[in-house]
């Protein structure tokens, strides 16, 4: 697939040709340098932008032809997401959060799972917190269990560690490296922080909008 | 609870600022409507309350020829043979000229309107005998009851002091005669005999050489609004003769025409005042909107649809609706209260006559409520067209 931004002179190419496939409960890095498209790619891979051209067929089903509604079940059912700021919503408490995609599909049942979860991640003594209220390597824990709350085939993570400091990057690897054999999900992250994630499945590197598998090349490094 | 109420109401309540603006916005507009209502309508129906009790009954009865020469008994009697009916009294009205000497001045009013009553049928079917202030009402041959403009044009007229009057008998010719100040009537708003002189019906007819006959019958009801049956049925029972019957509304018609526009323009006034309400509410949820970009697009982000968004901020309109239409009535219920017990008037002019009118106040509360969900689809249409991606790069 291609994305292209702005029109005529103002062409920006942010992806092209970005060609490759995963399989069912590969844990994926997807490297590059600040502005090489990889967030870009994972936003189409999540189905929160729409490809110039190609197709993006996730299960089988070619996404590119689903409605707005369709997509946004196929978010809610397959996906889950893991931002760099969690992106909790500071209305709801820790649990609420962590409910919140269940509750989207109409399962309104399930709270002794979001708990599980919570404790897996260890805020079980949190969970009745307003989420403005915890730190943000516990709030980073909540979107964790938030992304993986609806058991989905694919979790995306856009730079999951990239607002913690070290310790709690490592804590955080450490989880999702566990929920992803535990529960045999695909884990597709972006980041510019390589090291963190010691030995992985799969890198998938992104340079000037193109796909190359594995880690750079040393004169092609990436200074964060 | 749905996950959309949920949300709804706690972005709503966590945002105290913005919830109170729109609530307020929905209760000033509401208010407007209440006050105006009370102050307009209120006012409206002082008059035609005024109006009914001073001068036309329920239903007022006159003839096309000017004169009724039925005789009064008669139709007394058959007015009070209908259960809804209170009482029935004639009435008879001229212009006069009047004088009086005060501290050797003679003081000579033109025009003065002179009005002749059945002092024992009259307190029954009306109440313009309580607008007496000084003195008594007519109950004699030779008293009069002047109104209070009447007697400050004449020098400052007193009980016990002595007038003459002056009429035109129906063949032309004076007739003078000397009557003594039993009462001086002042009634607030001047609807009433302010600007008239009541004397004795019967002397009246002396005078104007009418006797038997009367200018108009006023017949009060138990119940006003029966008028309208009482009016077609004393129309059906005296097919023959050329009587008039008119309900208080239509026989002051014209007094009120105007007063009626009025009324319906400060009523537009109103409403416009709700308009601005939509308007108020329709910023403060776009505020709501824009404060919740980044939360609406992680939202779609994890799945939930353009119509779940849609949901969150429609209700949160309908909470603002019904919280405003809420406080908004009450308050608007209390002003009205308010001015019923202590018989609201503005400068010591008529009280108003506040009614409840029930219809238009749970008209006013469900128009309201109705005006801020329809104020906030622009806001929540918004909402569900913001893409997850660019929603979520807000800050």
């Amino acid at each position: 697939m291609s994305k292209i931004y702005g029109e005529a002179d103002n062409r920006v190419k942010a992806l092209d040709n970005v060609t490759f496939s995963i399989k069912q409960g590969e844990f994926v890095l997807i490297v590059g340098s600040s502005g090489s498209g990889k967030s870009t790619l994972l936003n189409m891979i999540g189905l929160l932008d729409h490809p110039t051209n190609g197709k993006i067929s996730i299960d089988g089903i070619d996404t590119t032809t689903l409605n707005d509604d369709k997509i946004s079940s196929f978010r809610n059912k397959k996906l889950g997401f893991i931002f760099q700021f969690s992106n909790l919503l500071t209305d709801l408490s820790v649990l609420e959060n962590v409910l919140l995609p269940l509750q989207i599909a109409g399962n309104n049942t399930a709270e002794k799972d979001a708990i599980d979860l919570l404790k897996a991640v260890g805020l079980e003594d949190q969970i009745h917190k307003r989420a403005n209220k915890i730190s943000g390597g516990q709030a980073q824990r909540v979107a964790i269990a938030r992304g993986l709350i609806n058991k989905p085939s694919i979790v995306l993570a856009d730079e999951p560690t990239g607002n913690l400091d070290s310790v709690t990057s490592a804590t955080i690897v450490q989880l999702m490296k566990s929920m992803a054999k535990k529960l045999n999900q695909t884990f597709i992250i972006v980041t510019h922080d390589r090291e963190h994630f010691g030995n992985v499945d799969r890198v998938i590197t992104i340079k000037d909008g193109k796909a190359f598998e594995g880690d750079l090349p040393s004169e092609m490094e990436i200074t964060a | 609870m749905d996950y959309r109420i949920k949300l709804a109401k706690r972005m709503l309540f966590n945002q105290k600022g913005s919830l109170v603006g729109a609530v307020l916005a929905v209760t000033i507009g509401i208010l407007v409507i209440h006050v105006n209502f009370v102050i307009f309508q209120g006012l409206f129906d002082a008059i035609v309350r005024d109006i009914r009790d001073y001068n036309t009954g329920d239903v007022i009865i006159t003839d096309e020829s000017d004169f009724i020469d039925k005789s009064d008994q008669s139709l007394i009697r058959w007015f009070e043979r209908i259960p809804v009916v209170q009482a029935a009294t004639p009435r008879l009205s001229t212009t006069s000229e009047m004088n009086m000497t005060k501290n050797g001045k003679l003081i000579e009013e033109t025009k003065i309107s002179l009005v002749g009553v059945d002092p024992f049928n009259d307190i029954k079917a009306s109440t313009v005998h309580e607008t007496v202030t000084e003195g008594s009402y007519v109950f004699s041959r030779n008293s009069i009851v002047l109104g209070s403009n009447v007697a400050r044009d004449l020098g400052g007229a007193q009980v016990g002091d002595s007038v003459k009057v002056l009429v035109n008998d129906r063949w032309g010719q004076d007739q003078i005669r000397r009557f003594i100040v039993t009462g001086i009537a002042d009634s607030p708003g001047g609807q009433g005999f302010d600007y008239s002189g009541v004397i004795h019906i019967d002397t009246l007819r002396d005078m104007m050489n009418r006797h038997g006959d009367t200018g108009s019958f006023m017949v009060k009801l138990h119940d006003s609004s029966k008028a309208f049956e009482v009016k077609e049925f004393f129309l059906r029972s005296f097919p023959n003769e050329d009587f008039i019957a008119e309900t208080t509304e239509e026989a002051s018609e014209a007094q009120l025409e105007g007063f009626r526009s009025g009324i319906a323009m400060i009523n537009m006034i109103g409403y416009f005042g709700m308009m601005a309400s939509a308007f108020a509410i329709v910023t403060i949820q776009m505020m709501l909107v824009n404060g919740k970009t980044r939360q609406i697009g992680v939202m779609r982000s994890i799945g939930a649809k353009r119509k779940d968004i849609l949901i969150i901020f429609i209700f949160q309109g309908m909470i603002i609706g019904a919280i405003g239409a809420g406080v908004g009535t009450a308050a608007g219920l209390g002003y009205t209260v308010y001015a019923k017990e202590t018989k609201m008037s503005f400068n010591g002019s008529l009280p108003l006559e506040v009614t409840y009118n029930w219809e238009k106040i749970i008209q006013t509360a469900l128009m309201s409520f109705i005006l801020a969900i329809i104020a906030s689809l622009y806001p929540s249409y918004r909402a569900t067209k913001l893409l997850p991606v660019e929603a979520m790069r807000t800050v």
